[in-house]
């Protein structure tokens, strides 16, 4: 689907309607989204793509993934969810998984950004070096 | 004979006349024939010796301007002689010109093409060089990539046993002190 400018730019203006205090509101966005759909105009499907497209990078961007070698404690969590916090803003989302091929450290990943301490991506640099 | 004939008579008027019947000299025979032969003379001088005269001065003519163009054909040939034997000189000089002019561009030709040979040959040493080196370098550096894989391998199978909690929980510290600061 070729999804112009003038859908691009009014898709835009729908997502901003869908912030609150540079959050995300849900359920705005979900009321936006079938408003839209309901008009049924010719344009609608190229705005809704660029809509929804602008959504699943928004929750990208507010999405942390972290992944440990072994289980963290609660108290490294916490200190984690705070510097991330801190680092990108109030409303972040975050999921921790136990990933055991990591070796030891840590790997988080908020949007496209990536901080690998773990022993596994030690080793792949040390490789690459090689 | 007159002249004889005047000394014999102022020496002895009669003894010429003695002479003379004892010669039988009749001299009307004489003069007759005299003039018969004076007659056969001319008539000899105008139809045949004029003739043969005139053919004469014409063979004569002839022959010396047989002679002449005999000695202009010898001057002609020594000079047509003279003229190859010039040609033969230029013609040999020349060739011998172009003969020289030919071993100098073969000797040129020559050492041309043997310093090209001769380039050619280094630059074929110098690629030889350069690929062995390459080759050398693309060695080493597999050796290198696979030693290091082979080092990763060990490190990653033996790593995770080696690591204790304490080491796990100081890797996460050591992050998130990285994350918050």
């Amino acid at each position: 689907m070729k999804i112009n400018k003038r859908a691009k730019r009014e898709a835009k203006q729908l997502f901003q309607l869908c912030l609150v205090n540079g959050l995300l509101d849900e359920n705005r966005a979900r009321q936006v989204a079938q408003q839209v759909a309901s008009a049924g105009t010719r344009s609608t499907p190229a705005v809704l793509a660029h809509f929804l497209r602008l959504l699943s990078l928004d929750l990208a961007q507010h999405t942390a993934a972290i992944e440990s070698a072994t289980p963290l404690s609660e108290g490294l969590r916490t200190a984690i969810q705070a510097g991330l916090a801190r680092r990108y803003g109030p409303g972040l989302t975050t999921t921790f998984t136990h990933t055991p091929a990591l070796i030891g450290g840590v790997r988080i990943q908020v949007g496209s950004d990536v901080y690998d301490s773990s022993v596994r991506a030690g080793l792949a640099a040390l490789e690459k070096r090689f | 004979m007159n002249a004889f004939l005047f000394l014999a008579a102022q020496d002895s008027p009669g003894q010429v006349e003695q002479i003379a019947r004892t010669f039988g000299v009749d001299w009307t025979h004489l003069g007759a024939q005299i003039i018969s032969f004076a007659i056969v003379c001319a008539v000899l001088y105008k139809f045949a010796y004029r003739n043969v005269l005139a053919m004469l001065e014409e063979r004569r003519n002839q022959i010396a301007q047989g002679i002449a163009n005999a000695e202009k054909i010898k001057a002609e040939l020594d000079r047509t002689e003279a003229q190859r034997q010039e040609v033969m000189a230029q013609a040999y000089a020349q060739s011998s010109k172009f003969i020289e002019e030919s071993r100098a561009a073969a000797a040129r030709l020559l050492e041309a093409e043997t310093q090209k040979a001769v380039a050619a040959a280094e630059q074929i040493m110098v690629k030889a060089r350069e690929a062995a080196s390459q080759d050398h370098e693309r060695m080493l550096t597999e050796l290198k990539r696979e030693v290091g894989r082979m080092a990763v391998q060990a490190a990653m199978a033996v790593s995770g046993k080696i690591l204790t909690a304490e080491d796990q929980r100081r890797l996460a510290e050591e992050t998130a002190k990285e994350i918050a600061a």
